[in-house]
């Protein structure tokens, strides 16, 4: 009887319950809920939804036609792209730096880590502050190198870089974290043995560090593409309604703009909708191509 | 055996937690917003089962009473709203929880939404255009009449031809503090280094664009609008300018009538100007207050702004916005404000203005008996002969008896405002007030593909229209 009780599962189920109702409360039925709406008439934000759309699929219709959304589409994808080779790619780099000297590795953890604990909102307005037109940090550190004319920095053709600029700066150190912590578990019998065998400091990165840090790269890559999908504050906070000309909107930001703003709520729910399909197909992909490996 | 009912119970004391969480968050509201009616409920125990028949009498205890206002930011009377506020609060003992913002798109979504899921303030001062149909419907203000019908005295202080009747029912419900005007402001330091003269009363469109070609030729920009953010201002007048006082409140049946062809035209109008380089050369992505900042800065000419922006402009010549003693009166000697160039049958002295907001008072507040006779009591506060004339300043109110102003208390834009609005022939109402929700987006946030062309505006004012018609 007493070494039964640790094979009856019962009891765990029972602890996992509030949890499971809590989230069927807070997440699977207003996901489906949402989905729901996306098919009918809906006023205003806060209003019940009145009857369906005649069509009921009229803003599936609409999306495919909407030359935004395509573009929200497309600038999702630039940014998971820039979060890949921006924020994880600059992590390794400094990871395999900072790994290498032997003082000043807590110092540059704390550095590195810390835009992380500003929240993206405050740093929307930091860096609206250093990229303004007229008065701005960067326009008047070019004005002293001797350039004559202001830069719109969120003008149409520079305003995507403008915006993943922050955006990238601000996660670099959460996965440099992740990765020094990766480099910390290889062990140093390894990187010994390769000094013994004449290997250079490149030559243990290249055959020693980035091999075993494999798995944590992928885990890296992984967060940092679906993060991508979620971005929404910063851009929001620096490029209001997809300013300018409708060029800056991501998935997110779109989808926020026509709820909060047009009050069209139910296409606002099919942009959700999309948001999630486009989240779990590209997740599908990113997993197949970031497989980890078994050693 | 025993480890199965430790189980057991660990599970139920963490839902009797929960619950318990729930019941005490319930409870911690209710103490939070009536801590007086706890304490006279102990005191007079007794008499608690007649507190509903009370409902009339001013309340027992100090209560608190959220307030929503468009009295924040950059307006004017920000300052005159927190120093009324806080006399009204000494006077009584209550307390005001102010959730005011700044009068934008942003603000009014916010407020519909507080209404929608029932978190609407008790009291509130917000437009009485088509913005306020969604509460007027869903019956969640008291109209005039029902509040007089218990407080007989309520607003009677107003000259009731003046509050607006509202768009659902034709009912009055806010009671207007302070009216607006719309006009255009000028900085005089630009205008004089480029050798154009202060326009007058006679001002055209034609005059105007003269002037902003010697304005840009002397390299300052003409135009400070962010047509990106904020196109409001020159929607409104554009359209106006391409009809009359008498038609401007109507909305086209469609783009093909007179008036859908006035919109249009404004709309190119606007484009024109955007084309000749006018307007800053970022106003496709800046803001509304890096535009101002331009203004202020003395690096752009002409700014139109509501009566509201006067505030502004003073605070940018102070240096300590919060301290009006901080006053760089030189600096505000070089800001004035004067007539829109008008065209057609619009003379520059017709403008934009009126009595387009007023102090609501909510069902919710109304139902709760400690708070009925605070917000009434509140809202006869705002609307007193006392304190309205601080809040109208320059621009017309209500009273029956508007008291005579004293010139000597107002600051030299004030005073240039009084001189302006002493010549204006006509006041018309903004036609986007009645030209509310997703039918705007073509042509407001659309603004920007509109004078790039990269939408025809007939095509713009066509799809809002079609969407106003729809809705």
């Amino acid at each position: 009887m007493g070494a039964n009780i640790y094979r009856n599962k019962k009891p765990v189920f029972v602890f996992l319950v509030p949890a499971f109702l809590f989230m069927i409360l807070y997440l699977y039925y207003p996901f489906f809920k949402n989905i729901m709406n996306s098919f009918m008439h809906i006023k205003q934000l806060g209003s019940s939804a009145t009857s369906f759309n005649t069509p009921w699929y009229t803003n599936y219709v609409e999306m495919i036609h909407d030359d935004n959304v395509w573009t929200a589409i497309k600038n999702t994808l630039i940014m998971m792209v820039v979060t890949l080779i921006g924020q994880v790619g600059i992590a390794i780099i400094l990871a395999l730096m900072v790994d290498n000297i032997g003082r000043g590795k807590q110092f540059f953890k704390t550095v590195f880590f810390f835009p992380i604990v500003i929240s993206a909102t405050a740093l929307g307005l930091l860096f609206n502050l250093l990229f303004l037109y007229d008065k701005g940090m960067v326009n008047q550190l070019l004005e002293a190198l001797g350039k004559s004319q202001l830069t719109d920095w969120k003008a149409e053709g520079i305003a995507m870089f403008t915006m993943m600029l922050p955006v990238m700066w601000q996660y670099v150190g959460f996965y440099f974290v992740i990765l020094i912590t990766g480099l910390n578990n290889i062990s140093d019998e390894l990187y010994e043995a390769a000094r013994i065998d004449g290997a250079s400091t490149l030559q243990s990165v290249r055959y020693i560090s980035l091999p075993l840090l494999h798995n944590v790269i992928c885990t890296c890559s992984v967060l940092a593409v679906t993060g991508a999908l979620k971005v929404f504050d910063l851009p929001w906070t620096m490029f209001p309604k997809g300013m300018p000309l409708k060029s800056t909107f991501l998935t997110g930001t779109y989808m926020y703009y026509h709820t909060m703003e047009t009050k069209n709520v139910d296409y606002g729910c099919a942009l959700a909708v999309l948001i999630v399909v486009l989240g779990i197909v590209l997740s599908k992909v990113v997993n197949a191509i970031f497989r980890e490996k078994d050693y | 055996m025993k480890k199965r009912v430790i189980a057991a119970m660990l599970a139920g004391m963490m839902v009797l937690s929960v619950t318990a969480c729930g019941n005490s968050a319930e409870n911690t509201g209710s103490d939070a917003s009536a801590p007086a009616q706890t304490t006279e409920s102990a005191d007079t125990s007794g008499s608690t089962e007649e507190a509903p028949a009370a409902e009339t009498a001013q309340p027992a205890g100090p209560v608190e009473l959220t307030v929503t206002t468009t009295f924040a930011g950059e307006d004017t009377n920000a300052q005159n709203y927190k120093d009324a506020v806080k006399a009204w609060e000494e006077q009584t003992g209550n307390t005001i929880v102010d959730t005011s913002a700044t009068a934008d798109e942003t603000f009014k979504m916010r407020v519909a939404t507080d209404f929608e899921t029932g978190s609407e303030p008790d009291v509130l001062f917000f437009f009485n255009g088509a913005d306020a149909n969604s509460f007027i419907e869903a019956g969640k203000v008291l109209s005039l009449d029902e509040i007089r019908a218990e407080y007989p005295e309520y607003a009677t202080n107003m000259n009731e031809d003046l509050i607006t009747d509202s768009l659902v029912d034709g009912k009055k419900y806010a009671i207007p503090v302070n009216g607006y005007w719309e006009a255009m402001f000028v900085n005089t330091e630009i205008l004089d280094a480029a050798g154009v003269a202060m326009p007058g009363a006679d001002y055209t469109m034609d005059m105007f664009k003269a002037d902003c070609e010697k304005i840009k030729a002397a390299g300052y920009t003409p135009i400070a609008a962010a047509l990106g953010n904020i196109p409001h201002y020159w929607w409104e007048f554009a359209i106006f300018n391409n009809q009359s006082p008498a038609n401007h409140l109507e909305i086209p049946e469609s783009v093909e009538d007179a008036n859908g062809q006035a919109w249009v035209s404004g709309m190119n109008d606007i484009k024109e100007l955007y084309e000749l380089g006018y307007f800053p050369d970022n106003t496709l992505s800046a803001t509304d207050d890096e535009t101002f900042a331009m203004f202020t800065d003395g690096k752009a000419a002409f700014l139109i702004d509501g009566s509201w922006k006067v505030g502004g402009i003073v605070g940018s010549c102070q240096s300590d916005p919060e301290d009006p003693s901080t006053l760089d009166a030189d600096k505000l000697a070089k800001f004035d404000v004067t007539y829109v160039p008008g065209k057609g049958s619009r003379k520059a002295t017709d403008l934009v203005g009126g009595l387009s907001s007023g102090y609501y008072i909510t069902r919710k507040a109304w139902d709760d008996p400690d708070k009925r006779a605070a917000a009434v009591s509140f809202v006869e506060y705002m609307t007193s002969d006392d304190v309205v004339p601080a809040f109208a300043q320059h621009a017309a109110s209500a009273l029956k008896n508007a008291p005579e102003v004293d010139p000597a208390q107002f600051n030299e834009l004030q005073r240039k405002s009084i001189e302006m609005m002493a010549g204006v022939t006509s006041l018309t109402g903004a036609v986007q007030d009645l030209f509310q929700g997703d039918c705007r987006v073509s042509t407001f946030d659309g603004m920007p593909e509109i004078v790039t062309g990269r939408v025809q505006a007939v095509d713009a004012v066509a799809e809002g229209l079609d969407a106003y018609h729809n809705q």
